[in-house]
Parts: C-alpha cells; sequence; structure tokens
C-alpha cells in the first residue's frame, strides 16, 4: 500500500462521520440564514443577505462578540497563568513521589466533574445568602458581594469555575512536563548562579515553549464552547453582561423570539470569524513555537 | 585559582555508599583527571565539588573557603557536560552570556568578554545561531565558552568528549590542555578513556569502586602500577598476566622464567605471584637469548609503524607490540622479551604490586 492511499483510508472514516454531522448541519445552518423563519410558523421567504446586514446593525450581537473575545482572553490567560504558577510551586516544593501524585489526582477531579454540575456547585458557593466565599467575605467585615449579580464581577466570576477546571488540569499536565526535562541544561543554569525562579523563567519554560503554546491554543478552542457553563451559571446575564455570542444566539433563535434563521445567521459568522482566527494564529503559533 | 581540598567525602544512595570516605588534594593550577570504569562514581565526585549533589559526610573546600553548603552558583566553579547542557532556545552569545547576566556584570564589559571567549574558541561566526542548527564539536566549544567566560577559581569536566568521534576528540582534547596551560585555571577532567587520561593529565586519580586505587603523574601510574587493577585499566594493549611463582632470584610462570633485578621487588622464595607484562615493553630477540620467551604467532595486527603480535605460549596468548613484525606470518615460532627494568609482580592474594 502506498503511503498516500494509507493515509487516505486512514482519514475516510473520521472524514465522513465529519462531513454527515458538520457539513449537513453548517449546509442547513447556511439555508435557514438565508430565510425569515420563525419558531411557531410556518410561512417563510427567501431574503438573501438581509439576515446578514442586521447583525452589523445589532448593538446587542456586538456585545456578545465582546463578552466572546473578553471570555477567551481571561480564560485562556488565566489557565495558562495558573497552570504554570500552580506547576512550578508543586515542581520545587514537593519533591516526595507520592504528595506529588495525591496532588495531581485531586488536581485532576475538577475537570473530570461534569460542566454542569461544576456550575451549580459555584453557583452554591457565590450565593449571597448561603454561600461559603460570601460567609468569609463576611466574616472579613466585607458586606455581601453579588458575585453572579452585579454586572463588573459576573464574567469573572464565571471564569474562576472554568479557570479551577481547566487551570488544575493543565497544572497536571505542567508537572508532568517539568519531570520529564532534561537536567543537564537546569544544572548549568546553577552554575550560572539562576536563582530558582529564574532558572524557570529562562530556561525550563522557554523550553516547553511549544508544549505552551499547543495547551493556549487547546483551551482556545475549549472557552469557545463554554455555554453550558455560562448558561447554568447566569443565563447570560446580569442584563448581557456575560452573554457571549453562542448564547445569543441560543436566546435569540430558540428562547426568546425564535427567530431561526437571524440565529443561524449568527451561528454561520461565528463559524467564519473562528476559523479565520484560528487559522491566522495556528499560523502564528507554529513560528513562535519553533 | 584555587587549591581543592576533599576530606572523608562520603556518598550514599539509600544504604549502599557509592564514595566511601575519600581524602583528595587538588594543588593550585593543576590539571587532574579522574579516571576508573563506569559506574565508579568519578561523576558523583565532580558534583559533588560542583554542589549539584550534596555529600552525605565529609568536607569539600576550594581556595580555602569551605564550599561543602554552598550553592553550586556560589562556589567559583564552572562545568562542561558530556550532554553540552547547553540552553537550547537561546542563541550561542545569549547561552556564553547567560551566567554574566546573572552577576549583574555591565553590558559592554559583557560584550568584551564575549568577544575573547569567542575569538578563542573560533565561535565569532555563529555567535546568533542556536545550538540545533551546530555540530556537535562546535556545541561542546559553545560550552566550554560558557565555562571560560566566567573566569571560575575551577574547571570541571564531565566526558566532554565522548559524544565526539575519534578526530574531534583528539583535537578538542589538545585545545583544552593548550587552554590550561594559558589560563592555568585548576582543572579537573572526568573520563574513563585511559589513553585520554594519560595525554591530558598531570595528575591522574584512579578509581575503582568509589575509593581511590592509586594517584600519580601518568609516568607513574603507567611505570609504577600500585595495583593489578591499575596495571590491567591503563595501557593499550593491555598487559599481559600470568600466573607464577619466586624461584631462585626469578619470576617463572610455565615455560617463561624473567631473572628478578636485584632490590627492584620486596618478594619471598616460594612467593606465589602474578607476573605483569607490557606488551610495548617486549621487542624480538634471537632464541635462546636471555630472559626470551618463545611461543608461535596466531595473530598479527598491523598498526601502521608498528604491529601487535599475539603468540601463543604454554597455551595461553600472549601479546607484544613491535616495529619488526612484516616478516611474520601465522604459525612462525617467536621469540621476544620483556626489558628487564619493566617487569611487574603482584602479590596473589592481595593485588599489590611487589615493587620495592
Ligand atoms: N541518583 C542516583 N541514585 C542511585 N544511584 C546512583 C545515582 N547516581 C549514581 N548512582 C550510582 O553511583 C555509582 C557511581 O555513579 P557515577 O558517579 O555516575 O559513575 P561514573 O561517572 O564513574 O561512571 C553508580 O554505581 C551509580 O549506579
Ligand atoms: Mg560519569
Amino acid at each position: 500500500m502506498t503511503r498516500q492511499r494509507f493515509i487516505l483510508l486512514t482519514l475516510a472514516p473520521a472524514l465522513t462521520v465529519l462531513g454527515l454531522l458538520a457539513a449537513v448541519s453548517t449546509a442547513g445552518a447556511v439555508w435557514f440564514s438565508l430565510m425569515n423563519r420563525v419558531l411557531g410558523s410556518p410561512d417563510y421567504e427567501f431574503v438573501g443577505l438581509y439576515n446578514y446586514l442586521r447583525l452589523l446593525r445589532d448593538k446587542r450581537f456586538f456585545n456578545a462578540l465582546e463578552i466572546s473575545l473578553i471570555w477567551e482572553l481571561i480564560t485562556v490567560a488565566g489557565t495558562l497563568v495558573v497552570a504554570v504558577l500552580l506547576a512550578v510551586l508543586v515542581h520545587e516544593t514537593v519533591k516526595r513521589a507520592l504528595w506529588r501524585n495525591l496532588i495531581c489526582f485531586a488536581f485532576l477531579a475538577p475537570v473530570l466533574l461534569p460542566r454542569v454540575a461544576a456550575a451549580f456547585i459555584w453557583r452554591f458557593l457565590y450565593s449571597p445568602s448561603l454561600g461559603l466565599l460570601n460567609w468569609i467575605v463576611g466574616e472579613a467585615g466585607l458586606g455581601p458581594v453579588e458575585f453572579l449579580a452585579n454586572p463588573s464581577l459576573a464574567l469573572v466570576s464565571v471564569a474562576v469555575v472554568d479557570i479551577w477546571q481547566w487551570g488544575l488540569f493543565f497544572t497536571v499536565i505542567l508537572v508532568k512536563l517539568l519531570e520529564t526535562m532534561p537536567r543537564d541544561p537546569i544544572e548549568a543554569a546553577m552554575l550560572d548562579n539562576a536563582r530558582t525562579w529564574q532558572i524557570h523563567a529562562y530556561v525550563t519554560l522557554p523550553m516547553l515553549k511549544g508544549p505552551l503554546i499547543s495547551l493556549a491554543l487547546v483551551k482556545a478552542v475549549e472557552s469557545l464552547r463554554s455555554f453550558d457553563l455560562i448558561f447554568v451559571m447566569t443565563g447570560g446575564g446580569p442584563g448581557t453582561a456575560t452573554e457571549t455570542l453562542d448564547l445569543y444566539a441560543y436566546q435569540s433563535g430558540i428562547n426568546l423570539g425564535g427567530r431561526v434563521s437571524y440565529a443561524s445567521a449568527m451561528s454561520i459568522l461565528l463559524l467564519i470569524v473562528t476559523t479565520v482566527a484560528f487559522t491566522l494564529i495556528w499560523r502564528a503559533s507554529r513560528k513562535w513555537s519553533r | 585559582m584555587a587549591h581543592i581540598e576533599c576530606s572523608g567525602i562520603v556518598k550514599s544512595y539509600g544504604a549502599h555508599p557509592v564514595i566511601d570516605g575519600l581524602n583528595l588534594m587538588i594543588p593550585d593550577h593543576e590539571f587532574v583527571v579522574f579516571l576508573g570504569p563506569s559506574g565508579c562514581g568519578k561523576s558523583t565526585m565532580l558534583r559533588m565539588i560542583a554542589g549539584l549533589e550534596e555529600v552525605t559526610a565529609g568536607r569539600i573546600s576550594i581556595g580555602g573557603a569551605d564550599v561543602t553548603n554552598r550553592h553550586p552558583g556560589q562556589r567559583g566553579v564552572a562545568m562542561v557536560f558530556q550532554s553540552y547542557a547547553l540552553y537550547p532556545h537561546m542563541t550561542v552569545a545569549d547561552n556564553i552570556t547567560f551566567g554574566l547576566r546573572r552577576a549583574g556584570v555591565p553590558g559592554p564589559e559583557i560584550d568584551r568578554r564575549l568577544g575573547e571567549v569567542a575569538r578563542m574558541l573560533g565561535l565569532e561566526p555563529m555567535l546568533n545561531r542556536k545550538p540545533k542548527a551546530m555540530s556537535g564539536g562546535q556545541q561542546q566549544r559553545v560550552a566550554m565558552a560558557r565555562a571560560m567566560i566566567k573566569t571560575p577559581k575551577v574547571f570541571l569536566f564531565d566526558e566532554p568528549l565522548s559524544n565526539l568521534d575519534a578526530k574531534l576528540r583528539e583535537k578538542l582534547r589538545t585545545e583544552i590542555r593548550k587552554m590550561h596551560n594559558s589560563l592555568k585555571t585548576t582543572t579537573i577532567f572526568v573520563t574513563h578513556d585511559q589513553l585520554e587520561a594519560m595525554t591530558i593529565a598531570d595528575r591522574i586519580v584512579l578509581m575503582r569502586a568509589g575509593a581511590i586505587e592509586q594517584q600519580g603523574t601518568p609516568d607513574e601510574i603507567f611505570d609504577r602500577p600500585a595495583t593489578r587493577f591499575v596495571a590491567d585499566f591503563i595501557g593499550s594493549p593491555s598487559m599481559n598476566f600470568r600466573l607464577g611463582r619466586i624461584e631462585r632470584g626469578a619470576a617463572v610462570a610455565g615455560s617463561v622464567r624473567i631473572p628478578l633485578p636485584p632490590g627492584r621487588f620486596a618478594v619471598a622464595e616460594g612467593q606465589e605471584v602474578e607476573l605483569g607484562l607490557r606488551p610495548t615493553r617486549m621487542e624480538r630477540v634471537s632464541p635462546g637469548a636471555e630472559g626470551a620467551i618463545t611461543g608461535r604467532v596466531s595473530l598479527i595486527e598491523n598498526m601502521g609503524a608498528e604491529g601487535q603480535i599475539i603468540a601463543e605460549v604454554d597455551g595461553a596468548d600472549m601479546s607484544f607490540v613491535t616495529r619488526d613484525f612484516r616478516g611474520l606470518s601465522i604459525g612462525d615460532p617467536v621469540s621476544f622479551a620483556l626489558s628487564p627494568d619493566h617487569l611487574h609482580i603482584f602479590d596473589r592474594a592481595t593485588g599489590r604490586s611487589c615493587l620495592a
């Protein structure tokens, strides 16, 4: 069997499934987006690009776009920062293999929780009257904090849950990566009189640049799919403070107006924007990780 | 520059000591080679001096200051690793100057010193390259430059040439020795290659199973090995050993009978011994000459200027090296003799040399 045929044959099943599931639904969404269908009414007509043009004049759409962007930045950066700091801390302070494995196991637990479960746990923790966090805040002498009802805190509060799940998971990955690093360059840096934090800042983390960029990309893709978390915790509120694009699409397509065609147009636009953005990021990251 | 003093060094991993009560004194400016078979504790010893490994017991001082508990970066040592250990993501220039930048040396001073070592090691054209894009020999030069630029009190080399091919190894060996001749920095060089040790060392510290078996100049180690182990480890081709005994002023092993120079050995009549005959200290003689050993040629190895003859003597192989090997062929009878001052005799029970 030639190499090319082998590649084609092994890719074929995945491509077939992808084609059936993704292409059909995408094509359906494109088809819908060119009409003015509304749930609850069988009448429709073709309206061309009308839905797309309306989107460009929709303030709520641009708000959702902005929230999505901020959500991506906070969760990706937060996850990586937390993971790097915690991994270095564990690597430097916990030397016994048993303790390390226990910590890693504990850090894996949050990401194993279904996201809806995590969302409910944290909604309870955040609760102004019953929540543990507000009890602590209260003990500290500060008034109850409306973590999820305060528009300027809500998005960050939800992001904390996401970072709690993924930051700890990535910590485990980084701890394992640090363990498998070659010792010699680290020892050379010790002889060059680098402090522990300098060794990590100048030697180990740059050596892990490739894996770190991969983790960032994985997290960026993962963060796009946070609908369930946000939906359970705030439902996009208060107001539209945590309404990302997928939430807005859901709200306008299913929940409120049932304007399926308008929501489809939004989804298609979201698809195009993310595809273009990720292609560019992917290209750039290949250059950085060299 | 500094002398190094190690006293009562013990290193254990778990219950089993790898180094057991080792004492060593290295004077200022000396080029010392730790030599020994792999696993004997050379690297462990070097890494303890560098501070990369903690001592279980004992003290290490460098230049009169006790450094036993000092951080590796505070001991004034620079080390070159077998694996080069370069920082893979940094350019050559950044690799070399990393230590100076950590020490807060001002920029212009760093540039001046970088220029100096780069010129010395021929690294000028590749200062902006990454290690990945360089050959092993070039990478090891960068590692040497990184060590030199710090002007340390002590250079430590852990088998720096073992990953290079034979030709490059010889070239860099010469360079390292020349570098020492001009800088005079106290140096410890670890190797398992006895030829490398012989050619480069002021003094060889020969180790075996975590202890010093013998130390001395290459000549002392080669010509006056203190034990059978040293005699066997040093020299290529390796020494011939024969079990024998002392009989009437001569060492006798089968048909081999070598008269003892008076006063050279402290042996008793009838003592059970082992004779050591260096192949390079033997030469062809006419049959029947004094002390001649006679055998049958079983193999001839042409080494260019010289040849190694392996002859069967009393049913066992004995090798010697001669320039006069071209007339011989396999199966020929051959006679050869040891030059009288180069016989080695070891006590069979203790393995210690019987030299007086
Ligand atoms: N980290 C370690 N844990 C356990 N044993 C070790 C460790 N490092 C070295 N050893 C043991 O110590 C002995 C000496 O090792 P080493 O100094 O590396 O030898 P050499 O450099 O002479 O080849 C070896 O028997 C090795 O197995
Ligand atoms: Mg070693």
